[in-house]
């Protein structure tokens, strides 16, 4: 590279010079194997973290709406993810610092602020419904929410005041380990393989056409798939992990491994949501859908999808609230690192907290809209992802701060593309909303 | 990763020194013409619009 470069750790643990342990290998396999392994983690804990509890209920509420009939969309998203989170990995091992941090830097306080306003809204939203799922999924398993949720929550605070990175990661890598589980659920309830294959490969629409319902939930697709708060938990991930240029081919495999397992738990999940419409169930929350599915898949199928969605929950919410965490942190110029203790990250950890605390507080209000809310949350998700890609097509772009990291062409033609499709679904949502006769409604369609 | 001529050292990058970066304080603010900046600008009122109109909706379907 050619900028001037810095030796500095961007997170404000002190960079003193400290004696380097490193393990003895003897063949190039076995570096490279351990080398991987070592680098492993933030993409795949982004990827799965992002099938959080909205997600779940999303994907499995598109199951039982319209079958397998919206499975290409959801494998069409696997090269976005990627891509669009590959160039998060490029700009955090160049810089060494989070993704508000170089908003702030490079565009100056007032779209610095523009851009942490938006992220820190939407995360808080999300963090409500991913609690009211497990409130959702508490219930229907039979634990009284007002035990259980502050238990999660307290659960979660521990998870991260370890002061230790790596034990985090460990913990939170065996938690997205367990996400395979949907794999099991999907093949245990016997899908149709040849029309889910159908369905994956060849685009095709639901009886009943384009509707408004139907683009709703679309929009929620991408919205849950793609999210901004993943743009700053991965850039922030990578810094405080302090990886190096060298690792650069093992983070981007990371990544494309966690875009993989993360499409692939989302087409379990809307293969769970199908079978309980070939069942004749009508879909409400995800909670309910696994005590339907419980009628026929037995009573360890419908604690186990309730289980997962508990673990979605946990693991979406320990990712949004230390993206918040970090992305503040980042601005205020705080000292912001899982590898710092407490009294040493007091505003840190404090706000991650502050996120965690009051998003469980809020749940435990009676009788809100949790699966409007979820829903919601999804598609305004939705419409800020475009904004949000710009800024980082933009730093991408920028070559005097990434020199040969930045962009090449093809990425570009790839990310305009993106960025483009993303604004169109926006403006479909806008027009709907604004003109709803648009999109005549299915007679006795589903409806959202 | 160090390498000597028969053996690998392998070193986690938490244990490894810390590696020189860009240094993207020297570098200062972006500079952007009056065409990026106007399009960031129609891109916050995009925005601000099309949040109002997800919370419509949301009202609307929660009616």
């Amino acid at each position: 590279m050619t900028n001037k470069t810095l030796t500095m750790s961007a997170a404000g643990v002190d960079a003193e010079v400290m004696p380097v342990r490193g393990r003895v290998v003897k063949s190039k396999w076995t570096r490279d194997l351990l080398t991987f392994l070592m680098v492993f983690g933030p993409g795949l804990i982004v990827m799965v973290a992002d099938n959080d509890a909205g997600a779940v209920s999303t994907y499995s509420q598109a199951g039982a709406q319209y079958g397998t009939h919206l499975l290409w969309i959801v494998l069409l998203l696997l090269p976005v993810c990627y891509f669009i989170q590959e160039m998060v990995v490029r700009l955090g091992i160049a810089t060494g610092k989070g993704h508000a941090a170089m908003i702030y830097q490079r565009f100056g306080k007032w779209w610095g602020l523009f851009s942490l306003v938006d992220l820190q809204v939407v995360n808080f939203l999300t963090l409500v419904t991913e609690f009211a799922a497990i409130n959702l999924a508490l219930s229907k398993m039979g634990v009284d929410p007002r035990y259980g949720v502050p238990l999660a929550a307290a659960g979660l605070i521990m998870l991260v005041l370890t002061g230790s990175y790596r034990r985090w990661e460990r913990i939170v890598v065996f938690l997205c380990l367990l996400d395979f589980a949907w794999f099991w659920i999907a093949f245990r309830l016997g899908p149709p393989i040849g029309q889910v294959v159908k369905h994956a490969l060849v685009p095709s629409m639901p009886a009943g056409g384009i509707t408004p319902d139907l683009m709703f939930l679309v929009i929620a697709i991408v919205g849950t798939t793609i999210a901004p708060w993943q743009l700053f938990f991965q850039q922030s991930c990578i810094a405080d992990k302090r990886l190096r240029f060298a690792d650069l081919k093992w983070a981007r495999l990371d990544t494309f491994l966690g875009a993989c397992v993360t499409v692939t738990a989302a087409v379990c999940m809307m293969i769970a949501g199908a079978a309980s419409l070939t069942h004749g169930f009508h879909f409400t929350d995800p909670a309910q859908m696994a005590a339907d599915i419980g009628t026929f898949g037995g009573p360890a199928m419908r604690h186990l999808i309730l289980l997962m969605m508990i673990n979605a929950a946990v693991l979406g919410t320990t990712a949004i609230s230390l993206s918040s965490a970090w992305a503040y942190g980042e601005v205020r110029g705080w000292p912001h690192s899982l590898q710092l203790p407490w009294r040493q990250a007091r505003g840190f950890y404090s706000l991650y907290l502050i996120c965690v605390g009051a998003a469980a507080g809020i749940v435990l209000i009676p009788r809100a809209p949790l699966q409007l809310i979820i829903l919601g949350v999804q598609v305004l998700a939705g419409v800020i992802l475009p904004s949000a890609i710009i800024f980082l097509q933009l730093l991408l772009n920028d070559k005097e701060l990434l020199g040969e990291y930045a962009n090449k062409p093809w990425n570009n033609w790839v990310n305009w593309t993106i960025i483009a499709v993303l604004f169109i679904l926006s403006l479909i949502l806008a027009a709907q909303v604004a003109a709803p006769n648009l999109f005549p409604s299915a007679a006795g369609g589903p409806t959202t | 990763m160090k390498t000597t001529k028969d053996r690998f050292v392998v070193v986690h990058p938490l244990d490894d020194v810390f590696e020189a970066k860009v240094d993207t304080e020297g570098l200062g603010p972006m500079a952007m013409t009056r065409s990026v900046r106007f399009s960031l600008l129609s891109l916050r009122a995009y925005l601000i619009l099309m949040v109002l109109l997800v919370v419509y909706h949301v009202v609307m379907l929660a009616r």
